[in-house]
């Protein structure tokens, strides 16, 4: 049994008149004496640990001893009152008793950082990956056509292809394509960029996979099954919705972090969604390129012939837009590389 | 260490505290003599109360930390406890007269507020992606449920808070929620219905914008006017009296102070851009110099305009707010507020975040600290008779069934 005797205000609830009083700490029960100067100290109130709430202790506020009709005592002793609760076998909920130290708030931020790093290498590609799996096609493909719709308005401009042309692509493509996937469903779209005559081929969410003239001008025939078939890659394993998830993912988290901070006001210019898995993406893309070359028994060495030109032609250009099919991660000489043994 | 951390405490609550108001009664009148005779004029029959805040950087940054690892952990359930956690650290480090504030939110109402607001900005994002008509519900459907939510998240969050065992209240009314919003509704689905369906015609947009620049003080004014005038604190009931034209002033010289900002972000892209060009003699660094600018842009609009209008619309809410017999003031400087956020954004983005709860702590000690309580009344005989806050806690369920937390 122990008694220890500290200095608290009661507040009754209903009106915010300051008692001051004294509190006990009895057994599991506490007792609030009145204590006035002028007259004996009379028991005002009595509670048991299990029917009072109590606040977390905080370094430099009160202790707050809540009950269920709205009556409150603050006992600026906090410390001290915390002590005798404790020693009475009423302790600090274990989340406050693990905060009121430095080592486990840097186990804490040694564990966020493992989570990020999880979440960043693991955690999100997994779940963009079963989310654009699971995705109703529809879904998808909405979001395609509205980044097509957005490209087309901005960046891209109708293709000035020959007519015969754009249909000897397209079905010398369709060919290819349904000896090495046959049940991949996918749509050519021909454009050029509305600036320059950019060298590029893009898949979208959904299944589209856009050609630029530039390209179909400089490649020959079996370069451009190459870079379709890398496009038709990206379709199959749905990398492109599996992006736009991956970025959403990285935004959430970055304002679950950051939230409190830009909620107030800031906006940082943040680079979304760049993921480690995005050079896994392009080496599963040439894979799949190359697959598609040896299902109709063609080589893949005049895709790396061509890769090679697009390197030196951009690098003259001093270009900074690195077209799709060359993302600079993984580094080109590692990917020409990795080409050459699948070549031989 | 704990003795150290105890004298600390001590002489923080001998500096200002209970324990001050105990140990040297005469200075304390004394003081409260002084801050009276420092008040203008008209308030010179009322003394100040100047609240305090003892919240504490490094106590914060291990809540903090502890809350986002939880948050993150179980992807984002927790934020509703952390959201708790941390609204009773602020509060119970307020105080006022020596006697601190808390707050009662429950975490689970609070949870089903954020999956509703989830939910409700989901439905906002994609519904035009399924179709116009889909959209357009959509939009219709936050209109008509807006002001119910906005009224909701008003009364959790006075209900929920107390000061003295006192609860504070909410008195507005859901029809009074609807009046005040409709013009900010209305011009809100006007931006968004046209923005998706005329997307072409130039002049709408314009139109649109220039209502925005044009009654956005009045509707501020609206909203204001809403949530000040209609709190309560036992049975006494705030009133709100600013007019509209001091919101029209403030926001004017808000354009002023933006305009400023905005040439010396050209000055400072343009001087940044000549450097990079004579050092490297690129011309790529030309283009790289526009993004410069915007980045400087972007800078000092929100270094120089956040800490403006937050001053001076502390000030001309809160000199204008009366709670019974209580008024208030506020010494709130925006070149103070301003060498602050410099501070707390330097350092927040040099450490990747960690400076943040800090930064927290910082700026809610200048706001909360530069806030008086001018009374004629002891605080013991402000509010009296009131219904017992348990039974207005029971009445409470229904508010309670959303804990909406809408920052305005």
């Amino acid at each position: 049994m122990s008694l220890t005797s500290f200095p608290a205000t009661l507040f009754d609830g209903t009106n915010p008149t300051a008692h001051p009083v004294r509190v006990d700490v009895l057994d599991r029960d506490l007792l609030v004496w009145s204590a006035d100067a002028t007259s004996a100290p009379a028991l005002l109130r009595r509670g048991s640990f299990g029917e009072v709430r109590l606040s977390e202790p905080l370094a430099y506020a009160p202790r707050l001893v809540r009950w269920r009709d709205g009556t409150t005592l603050e006992v600026a002793a906090t410390h001290e009152f915390t002590a005798a609760l404790g020693q009475a076998g009423l302790p600090p909920t274990w989340v406050a008793r693990l905060q009121r130290g430095w080592p486990f708030a840097i186990v804490a931020l040694v564990l966020l950082i493992g989570l990020l790093v999880f979440a960043y290498m693991r955690g999100i590609p997994a779940a963009a990956r079963w989310v654009a799996f699971a995705l109703p096609p529809g879904v998808e493909q909405r979001i395609g056509a509205e980044v097509l719709g957005l490209l087309d308005e901005h960046q891209l401009a109708p293709s000035q292809l020959a007519a015969p042309r754009r249909e000897e692509i397209a079905a010398q493509f369709a060919g290819a394509a349904t000896r090495a996937a046959p049940d991949v469903a996918y749509r050519l779209e021909f454009r050029r960029t509305a600036k320059g005559n950019g060298i590029n081929a893009l898949a979208l969410p959904g299944g589209t996979i856009v050609l630029l003239d530039g390209l179909a001008e400089r490649a020959d025939n079996t370069q451009l099954l190459g870079v379709l078939g890398h496009e038709l890659g990206h379709v199959t394993r749905k990398h492109g919705m599996r992006n736009v998830v991956q970025a959403v993912s990285v935004g959430a988290i970055i304002g679950v972090i950051w939230g409190d901070f830009a909620g107030f006001g800031t906006n940082l210019p943040l680079v979304l969604g760049i993921m480690q898995n995005t050079r896994d993406f392009e080496r599963e893309a040439d894979d799949f390129a190359v697959a598609l070359l040896r299902a109709n028994d063609l080589s893949a060495q005049p895709l790396i012939d061509f890769f090679k030109i697009v390197v030196e032609l951009e690098h003259k250009r001093g270009g900074s837009i690195v077209p799709d099919f060359l993302s600079s991660h993984p580094p080109t000489p590692e990917r020409i590389e990795r080409l050459k043994q699948f070549a031989n | 260490m704990t003795d150290l951390a105890e004298q600390e405490r001590l002489s923080r609550e001998l500096a200002d505290g209970p324990l001050r108001d105990e140990m040297f009664p005469e200075l304390v009148a004394q003081e409260r003599a002084a801050k009276t005779e420092r008040a203008p004029a008209q308030e010179a029959s009322a003394p100040g109360y100047r609240l305090r805040f003892t919240g504490d950087g490094r106590e914060y940054f291990r809540i903090w930390i502890v809350n986002l690892l939880l948050t993150l952990a179980t992807l984002g359930i927790y934020s509703a406890w952390a959201k708790v956690r941390k609204t009773r650290y602020f509060w119970q480090n307020t105080r006022l007269e020596g006697h601190v504030f808390d707050y009662h939110g429950a975490p689970l109402s609070i949870l089903r507020g954020r999956i509703l607001a989830v939910v409700l900005f989901t439905a906002y994002s994609w519904a035009f992606d399924i179709s116009r008509v889909a959209g357009l519900v959509t939009i219709g459907v936050l209109c008509m449920s807006g002001p119910w939510l906005f009224w909701k998240a008003q009364q959790f969050k006075f209900r929920n808070t107390s000061h003295r065992g006192v609860r504070f209240d909410f008195s507005g009314g859901v029809r009074d929620a609807y009046i005040s919003l409709l013009p900010l509704l209305l011009i809100w689905a006007a931006t968004a219905v046209s923005g998706v369906l005329l997307a072409e015609k130039g002049w709408l947009g314009l139109t649109v914008g220039l209502c925005w620049l044009a009654l956005f003080p009045w509707m501020h004014q609206r909203l204001k006017n809403y949530q000040h005038g209609r709190a309560r604190y036992g049975d006494q009931q705030a009133r709100f009296q600013a007019a509209t034209a001091d919101f029209y002033w403030t926001y004017a010289k808000g354009v002023f102070v933006l305009l400023g900002a905005l040439l010396a972000a050209i000055v400072i892209g343009a001087a940044f851009t000549a450097v990079f060009y004579v050092v490297v003699k690129d011309p790529q660094y030309l283009r790289r110099g526009g993004w410069i600018a915007g980045l400087a842009v972007a800078g000092a609009m929100y270094a120089c305009l956040w800490p403006y209008f937050s001053a001076r619309l502390q000030r001309i809410v809160w000199d204008k707010t009366q709670l019974g017999p209580l008024r208030f003031r506020t010494t709130m400087a925006p070149g103070v507020l301003f060498g602050l956020v410099v501070a707390c954004v330097s350092w927040t983005t040099i450490t990747l975040g960690l400076y943040w709860p800090f930064a927290a702590i910082r700026l809610a000690r200048y706001r909360i600290e530069s806030m008086e309580v001018l009374s004629n009344q002891p605080f013991d005989q402000i509010a009296r008779g009131v219904i017992p806050s348990a039974a207005a806690a029971a009445g409470d369920s229904a508010a309670d069934l959303f804990g909406l937390d809408i920052g305005l």
